[in-house]
């Protein structure tokens, strides 16, 4: 009796059962919360749009869901069952399938060879099943509507585009039925675009969830059913897309913060004087023949906010000639310069805190005075022999300054924290005594309470007269710092803020503008 | 007072460690030093001959010429990269020297001069051309060298028609063979030379940017140096220095022929590689290089005194390339050393 009823009960569900479940989810790296209780059901067959923030959870929660990283705590149910995968190949198994932002594409191998690669065909001898194999691959891209690649082309042929959609006949190769897509848009254009939606829609009538992470609004709107927005590793809402708008989603993306209070009492310290100014500067990968035009004066700390691919990092690494530019005039205290390595930037004044610290800023294997004075070698040495008493001296004057928490100058930069070392590529570039700062991501990968100690940092400096630009992705951070906001799109300076007119809104309203404008051309 | 003493204490110990002569790199080369010296002691009681004057000097002898390929190498492979050129190099270096030293009426002094300049001059071009190659190009270094290790060989036997060069000035020949209590003279030679290689990739700007370079060349870039500079200076000095084995090598054999030093470049990576030096650049010293090749050396010698033959000699010296590799990796993980 009691199991005929559960047995009713199970059939019962199986139509209105959400396919995955995940209750109070929570997940933390050291200190840093990334996943702080987030819950979220996904129907069978609808598109659910995942949005968010920077660093708001999105990706930690797409390493839970596919079993790279397992949660510290609450519950996953996938069809009614519990869910716990430890790999990726797990994940798999049970229907749920990922394209990542990054490929994982094999460039030298074919096409078909890639969509085969986790379970070639073969024969007994464990031969490759060249026909089958190529057969298997045709249909998967014919089914998604790729009829116009060769499946014997090797991968490195194709555009970044179609590169992408081969993720996705990959990811389609086994029964999945939950397909997470992580960004894809960001490298299509707009009619690739269409063709990706056109796909999905297909799969959603075939009654495969799919999970649509993206930054861009508007393409939620189009394509999702419904939609869920994390912040700071908690889910804010989830609601049925046509109950919801654009700046409502934009307001439970941003939030009430605290730092938005600080930020309009700060007074602006900028000077007359003008530090830097770009005249119609392009990047070498800028698309606009206009280029950037802005103008930096000392003390100032100018803000430039702007999505992911924007060209914000391209154009500080431009201006500092870690990759030379491609043309547009740039003026510094006024003089006409123009800089064909790193070495000239930095002669002229010119620091550049990297958005990768490990991999550009620092060497993490040696002593943190080399690290220091890495840029300042001239200063500490006497005919090229080091004076390491001079080294130490300068690391331990930097070192005061901006309370470095360091074990002594000789140990490894590798056995600071985030916020430590990134206070020792900061002294890396004051031992110069630049006139001009440029900082990526100041404060990525850094806890807290480390982040506050730098946002006084870089006021500091620009109380010195420093002139700063500071490219960041924390809305709130821009607004705590800077003294006017400048707005990427698309390679361009699409919008201007001063200090009153701050707003998350507006920043993000002009961010999203400025793609928009992009689509419609 | 105390406190005092303390921090004087703290300092010189930082002191230290920047120059390279950190506790730690001070326990590694000390932990290399100590297996040579279990080497020592186990041959000196295993076999009646080993711990002898003469065989001494013998061992010190026969390490020379890798010794100073490999101190060469440590720079080369300290900025990631690798040098196979250097035994056709030797070779070419030999023979182009070895051309000079036989010109007739010349006195000795203007000979050996002129001869000397000649092979190190030899050695700097082919250098130089590795390292601007691989770096104007972006070229593994690995396939630049395996070109030149080609071309060197083929131009020695080219000058030279394939004949060897001998009849050098006897005074010459002497020299090495000369001893100083009971040292080579030629070994001290390569004393000095790991003594001078030490001081720059310890005290100076130019050495502490080649480790830098090694562990993060990028950084070291956007830190405003030239990649470039570095790169070519790395295998030119390495270059110079195959020109300075090149004329030990005369002096000690007394002929030059254009076959020799076929597999040197591998010994000397052998010599870099179990004194503690990375292959993936950025991490060893010049100490840990001097150490292991001692080693091989001790252990050639002592292996034929122990009774096995030349062909087992060669096998347990492969064994102990693959085991202080696997050491390495151990000691780094279990100690952070």
């Amino acid at each position: 009796m009691m199991n005929t009823e559960s047995v009713r009960a199970d059939a019962a569900d199986i139509s209105t059962r959400p396919v995955l479940e995940l209750h109070d989810v929570r997940k933390a790296f050291g200190g840093t919360k990334a996943l702080n209780g987030v819950s979220l059901s996904i129907e069978p067959g609808e598109v659910h749009g995942l949005i968010g923030e920077n660093g708001a959870g999105k990706s930690t929660l797409i390493k839970v869901l596919c079993g790279i990283v397992r949660p510290d705590e609450g519950a996953i149910n996938l069809s009614g069952r519990a869910y716990a995968p430890t790999t990726p190949r797990e994940a798999k198994a049970n229907g749920l399938q990922v394209v990542h932002q990054e490929f994982n594409l094999l460039p030298y191998l074919s096409v078909a060879e890639n969509i085969f690669i986790e379970h070639l065909p073969r024969n007994a001898l464990g031969v490759v099943r060249l026909q089958e194999m190529h057969a298997g691959a045709r249909a998967a891209l014919d089914a998604i509507g790729l009829s116009d690649i060769d499946v014997c082309w090797p991968v490195e042929r194709l555009g970044i585009a179609h590169r992408q959609l081969v993720e996705v006949a990959r990811a389609l190769m086994t029964e999945s039925r939950i397909l997470i897509l992580d960004e894809p848009t960001a490298t299509l254009t707009s009619r690739e675009t269409e063709r990706l939606f056109k796909i999905i829609n297909e799969l959603r009538s075939r009654g495969v969830s799919i999970i649509f992470v993206s930054h861009h609004l508007d393409e939620v709107f189009r394509i999702c059913d419904r939609v869920t927005v994390l912040r700071n590793g908690e889910t804010v809402f989830s609601r049925p897309i046509a109950e919801t708008n654009q700046d409502e989603l934009v307001r439970a993306m941003v939030g009430r913060k605290l730092q938005q209070q600080m930020a309009s009492e700060m007074v602006s310290l900028a000077r007359p004087e003008e530090a830097l100014s770009l005249v119609n500067f392009r990047h070498p990968q800028s698309p606009h023949a206009q280029g950037i035009s802005l103008q930096l004066h000392k003390g100032e700390i100018l803000g430039i906010a702007g999505l992911v691919g924007s060209g914000r990092t391209e154009l500080l690494r431009a201006i500092a000639a870690a990759e030379p530019p491609l043309s547009g005039a740039l003026r510094l205290e006024g003089a006409p310069v123009s800089f064909r390595s790193p070495r000239e930037a930095i002669n002229a004044g010119i620091g550049f805190v990297t958005e990768d610290r490990k991999e550009e800023g620092l060497i993490l294997n040696m002593p943190i005075a080399a690290n220091v004075t890495l840029a300042s070698l001239s200063d500490v040495s006497r005919a090229g022999i080091l004076d390491r008493k001079a080294e130490i001296a300068v690391t331990e004057r930097l070192g005061a300054e901006l309370k470095l928490k360091y074990g002594g100058p000789g140990r490894n930069a590798a056995t600071l924290s985030g916020g430590n070392q990134q206070k020792v590529v900061l002294a890396k570039w004051l031992a110069r005594n630049p006139k001009v700062l440029l900082l990526d991501e100041p404060t990525r990968g850094v806890d807290v309470g480390a982040k506050a100690e730098i946002y006084a940092l870089i006021r500091q400096f620009a109380e010195r007269g420093l002139a700063l630009l500071v490219v960041s992705s924390e809305l709130p951070e821009l607004m705590t710092l800077s003294d006017r906001i400048l707005v990427m799109s698309q390679h361009r300076v699409v919008g201007e803020l001063s200090r009153p007119e701050f707003s998350e809104e507006r920043i993000l309203q002009y961010a999203y503008q400025g793609e928009q404008q992009q689509a419609r051309h | 007072m105390q406190a005092l003493e303390k921090t004087q204490a703290s300092d010189t110990a930082d002191t230290r460690r920047l120059t390279g002569w950190s506790p730690k790199v001070l326990l590694r080369d000390a932990g290399i030093g100590l297996a040579l010296l279990l080497l020592i002691v186990f041959f000196s009681v295993s076999t009646e001959h080993f711990l002898t004057p003469n065989n001494i000097s013998n061992i010190l002898t026969q390490i020379t010429i890798n010794l100073i390929l490999a101190v060469g190498m440590t720079f080369v492979i300290l900025i990631g990269g690798i040098d196979l050129s250097v035994g056709s190099m030797l070779a070419f270096c030999a023979v182009v020297g070895g051309t000079v030293l036989t010109i007739p009426d010349l006195s000795v002094f203007q000979a050996v001069a002129l001869a000397t300049l000649a092979a190190v001059g030899t050695g700097v071009v082919c250098g130089f051309l590795n390292g601007w190659i691989s770096a104007f190009w972006g070229l593994p270094s690995f396939i630049v060298t395996l070109g030149m290790l080609n071309i060197a060989r083929g131009a020695a036997l080219q000058v030279t028609d394939a004949r060897t060069i001998y009849s050098f000035p006897p005074s010459f020949n002497a020299f090495g063979s000369q001893m100083i209590l009971g040292i080579p003279v030629v070994f001290l030679i390569a004393l000095v030379l790991v003594a001078i290689a030490w001081f720059v990739l310890s005290k100076t700007v130019f050495g502490r940017l080649l480790y830098g370079i090694g562990n993060n060349e990028e950084a070291v870039r956007l830190a405003g140096h030239s990649l470039m500079f570095y790169k070519v200076a790395a295998f030119t000095i390495a270059g110079a220095l195959v020109g300075i084995a090149a004329m030990v090598y005369m002096a000690r054999l007394n002929i030059a022929s254009p076959i020799i030093g076929i597999g040197f470049e591998l010994n000397a990576i052998a010599a870099v590689i179990i004194g503690g030096t990375s292959l993936n650049g950025g991490r060893g010293t010049v100490i840990g290089t001097l150490l292991g090749a001692c080693i091989t050396g001790v252990l050639a010698n002592g292996l034929i005194l122990f009774g096995l033959s030349d062909f087992m000699r060669q096998m347990i010296t492969g064994v102990v390339i693959i085991l202080a590799v696997i050491i390495d990796k151990y000691r780094e993980r279990l100690t952070g050393i």
